[in-house]
C-alpha cells in the first residue's frame, strides 16, 4: 500500500500557520495606518517650481523676514504669494539677466502672474485662517516646518484634522511671543519656562476651539 | 522540516519588511508625487479660492483686477497729508497727520515694520549697510565686471545730513513712490504703518545725530 503519510515536521505547520493568521491582520493593520497616513500621503510634497526661488538663500542667507514677501499673513486668513513686482524691488538692480530670473522678467513685461505651484493645501471644504494664528504666537515653522533652510519649498507637515487638532487641544507647548513667530531658529522649549508659557496663553487669550464649525463652515 | 521550507518562510518574514522599508523611504525624502488622495471626498471643489487661476480669463486670474479708478469702500483719497505727505499748497508736511498719535507703542509698531521691509537694504541702524547690501556688493566687486547685469546702488544712510533735514511728509512720499533706484512700497505696507516706520526712522536719525543739549540731558 502506498498511502501518503505526512511527515513528522508537518504538525509543526499547523501551529505555525495560526501564528501567521494571528500575525498578518496585525501587520496589516500596522501598515495601513503607517503607509496610508497623511504624513505619507501629503507631507513631503516637493513640486518643482517654474522659478528656482530659493527660501534658503533669501529667508535663510539674507534674513528677509517672511512678512517681506508674504505680507497678508498678519491681517488676512490667506498669506498671499508675493506678486512680481515685490521680486523686482531688487531684481532690478540684483542679476536682472540672470537665466534663472527670465521667468520674472517676462511676469514683469506682460503683467502675467508666475504660475507658481501651490503645496500647501487643505481639502476645500475645510476653513483656515493665518492671522487667526500667527497673531496668538504661532510660529510659521510650527507649521511649515525649517522654510529658512529649503531650497525648495515642501510640505513638513500632514496637515489633517487629527495635526490641527493635537495642537488645538494642546497649544501650551507651541506658543511664543508675537514678536518670534516669523523667527524660524526660536525654539520655544528652550527659550521659555512652563509658567512663562502659561502667561502667554492668559495674555493671548488662548481657547483654541475643537467645534466642527470653526474648521468646517 | 525540509530546508525548501524553513528558508522560503525566512524570505517570506523578509518580504514582509519591504513594504514598510519603502514607505519609511517614501515619508523621509520629499517628492514631486504627492498628495496622493485615494478618496478624493470633496477635496477639489469646483470653485475659486484666494489666487487661484481661472482659464476664462486672459491673464489667468481668478482674483480680477478692480477696474481702473475704482475706489474701494474706506478707501477716498481725502487727505492729501495722510496719504500723500503733502500739505494742501503742494509743500511737504513737517508734521504727523492729525489722525496719528504718535506714542511708544507706534513707535515700537515702526521699528518692528523697519525690521521687516527696510532693514535687509539699510541695515538696522540706516546706514545703508544692510545683508542684501553687502550681498549686491560683491557682485558689483566682480573681477570680470558687474555680474549678469547688477547695478546696484548703495542704499542712502536716512542719517546722511540731506535726508536727515528733510522733513516727514517727504521721507513718507519716498517709502510709498521710491526714489530714484528704491521701489515704492505703497502696495506692500499699509499707509498707518508707513507713517509708523517715518516715526522710527526720525527717531533713528535722532537717537544717532542727537543734538549735544539732548544727548547731555539724557546722560545727566
Ligand atoms: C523674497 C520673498 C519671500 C520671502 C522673504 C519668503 N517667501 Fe515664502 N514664498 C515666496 C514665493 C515666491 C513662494 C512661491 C514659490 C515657492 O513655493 O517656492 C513662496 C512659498 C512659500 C510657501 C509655500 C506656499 C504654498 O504654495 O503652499 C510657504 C509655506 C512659505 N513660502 C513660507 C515662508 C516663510 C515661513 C518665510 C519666512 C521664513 C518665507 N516664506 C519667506 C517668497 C518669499
Ligand atoms: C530684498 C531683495 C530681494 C528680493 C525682494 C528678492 N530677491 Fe532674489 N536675490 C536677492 C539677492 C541679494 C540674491 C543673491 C544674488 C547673489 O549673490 O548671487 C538673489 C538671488 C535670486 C535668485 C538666484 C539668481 C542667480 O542667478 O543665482 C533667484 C532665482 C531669485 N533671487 C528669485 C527671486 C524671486 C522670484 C523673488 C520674488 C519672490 C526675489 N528673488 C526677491 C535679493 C532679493
Ligand atoms: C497653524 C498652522 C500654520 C501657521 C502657524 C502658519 N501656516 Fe501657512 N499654511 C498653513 C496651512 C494649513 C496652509 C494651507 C491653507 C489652505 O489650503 O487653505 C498654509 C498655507 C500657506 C501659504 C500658501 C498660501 C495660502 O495661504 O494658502 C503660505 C505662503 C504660508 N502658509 C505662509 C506662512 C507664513 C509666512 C507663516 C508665518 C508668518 C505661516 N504660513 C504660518 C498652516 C500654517
Ligand atoms: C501649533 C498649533 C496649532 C495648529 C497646528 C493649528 N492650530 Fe488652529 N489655532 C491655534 C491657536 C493657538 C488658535 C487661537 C485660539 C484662540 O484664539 O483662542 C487657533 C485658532 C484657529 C482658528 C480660529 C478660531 C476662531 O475662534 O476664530 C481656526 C479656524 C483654526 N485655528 C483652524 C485650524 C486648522 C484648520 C488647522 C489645521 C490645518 C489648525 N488650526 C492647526 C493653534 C493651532
Ligand atoms: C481644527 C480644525 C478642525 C476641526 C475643529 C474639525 N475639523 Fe474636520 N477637518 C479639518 C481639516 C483641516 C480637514 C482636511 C484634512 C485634509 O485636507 O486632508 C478635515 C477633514 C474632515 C473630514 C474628511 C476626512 C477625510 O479624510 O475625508 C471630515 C468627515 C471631518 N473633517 C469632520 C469633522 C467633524 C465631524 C468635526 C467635529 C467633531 C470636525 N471635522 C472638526 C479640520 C477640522
Ligand atoms: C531693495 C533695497 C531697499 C529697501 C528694501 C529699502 N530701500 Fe530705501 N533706498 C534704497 C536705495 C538703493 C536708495 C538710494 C536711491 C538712490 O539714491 O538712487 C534708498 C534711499 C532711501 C532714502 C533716501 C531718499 C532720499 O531722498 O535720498 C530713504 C529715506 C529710504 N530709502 C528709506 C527706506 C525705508 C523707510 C524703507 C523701508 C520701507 C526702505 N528705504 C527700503 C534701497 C532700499
Amino acid at each position: 500500500m502506498s498511502r501518503f503519510l505526512f511527515p513528522k515536521w508537518s504538525n509543526l505547520l499547523l501551529p505555525g500557520l495560526i501564528a501567521a493568521g494571528a500575525v498578518m491582520p496585525l501587520y496589516a493593520v500596522f501598515f495601513v495606518a503607517y503607509g496610508f497616513s497623511p504624513k505619507t500621503l501629503d507631507a513631503g510634497y516637493q513640486p518643482v517650481q517654474p522659478v528656482p526661488f530659493s527660501h534658503a538663500l533669501h529667508a535663510g542667507q539674507l534674513g528677509m523676514d517672511c512678512r517681506y514677501c508674504h505680507n497678508t499673513v498678519e491681517d488676512a486668513s490667506h498669506a498671499a504669494v508675493p506678486p512680481t513686482q515685490t521680486c523686482m524691488n531688487c531684481h532690478t538692480q540684483i542679476r536682472p539677466e540672470s537665466p534663472k530670473l527670465v521667468e520674472v522678467q517676462e511676469s514683469y513685461r506682460t503683467g502675467k502672474p508666475i504660475e507658481w505651484i501651490r503645496i500647501h493645501k487643505l481639502g476645500d471644504y475645510s476653513y483656515f485662517n493665518h492671522a487667526a494664528h500667527v497673531n496668538r504666537g504661532v510660529g510659521c515653522v510650527s507649521c511649515h516646518g525649517r522654510i529658512d533652510q529649503m531650497e525648495v519649498v515642501y510640505q513638513s507637515q500632514p496637515l489633517s484634522m487629527g495635526w490641527c487638532l493635537d495642537c488645538h487641544r494642546n497649544p501650551e507647548p507651541h506658543l511664543r511671543p508675537v514678536s518670534e513667530v516669523t523667527n524660524m531658529a526660536y525654539q520655544p522649549e528652550f527659550e521659555l519656562t512652563d509658567t512663562e508659557r502659561e502667561g502667554l496663553l492668559a495674555k493671548y487669550d488662548i481657547h483654541p476651539s475643537e467645534n466642527c464649525s470653526t474648521c468646517h463652515r | 522540516m525540509p530546508r525548501v521550507i524553513i528558508y522560503s518562510s525566512f524570505v517570506l518574514l523578509l518580504l514582509l519588511a519591504v513594504p514598510p522599508a519603502i514607505v519609511a523611504k517614501i515619508r523621509s525624502t520629499p517628492s514631486e508625487g504627492r498628495p496622493i488622495h485615494i478618496v478624493q471626498d470633496m477635496d477639489y471643489q469646483s470653485k475659486f479660492k484666494t489666487q487661484t487661476p481661472n482659464p476664462l480669463f486672459a491673464d489667468d486670474r481668478a482674483m480680477r483686477q478692480p477696474v481702473p479708478g475704482a475706489v474701494a469702500r474706506g478707501e477716498v483719497f481725502d487727505d492729501p497729508h495722510f496719504h500723500e505727505g503733502t500739505l494742501d499748497d503742494g509743500s511737504w508736511a513737517s508734521e504727523f497727520p492729525a489722525r496719528i498719535d504718535v506714542d511708544l507703542e507706534f513707535v515700537e509698531r515702526g521699528k518692528q515694520r523697519f525690521g521687516i521691509y527696510c532693514a535687509v537694504c539699510h541695515g538696522d541702524a540706516g546706514y545703508g549697510d544692510g545683508i542684501v547690501n553687502e550681498r549686491a556688493m560683491t557682485l558689483m566687486a566682480n573681477a570680470d565686471g558687474p555680474l549678469q547685469g547688477t547695478a546696484w546702488v548703495q542704499p542712502k544712510s536716512v542719517h546722511a545730513p540731506e535726508v536727515a533735514a528733510q522733513p516727514v511728509g517727504q521721507i513718507f512720499h519716498s517709502i510709498s513712490k521710491g526714489i530714484r533706484n528704491m521701489a515704492g512700497y505703497e502696495a506692500q505696507i499699509a499707509t498707518e504703518d508707513r507713517w509708523a516706520i517715518v516715526a522710527y526712522v526720525r527717531a533713528l536719525q535722532l537717537s544717532q545725530n542727537a543734538p549735544a543739549g539732548l544727548r547731555a540731558e539724557a546722560t545727566r
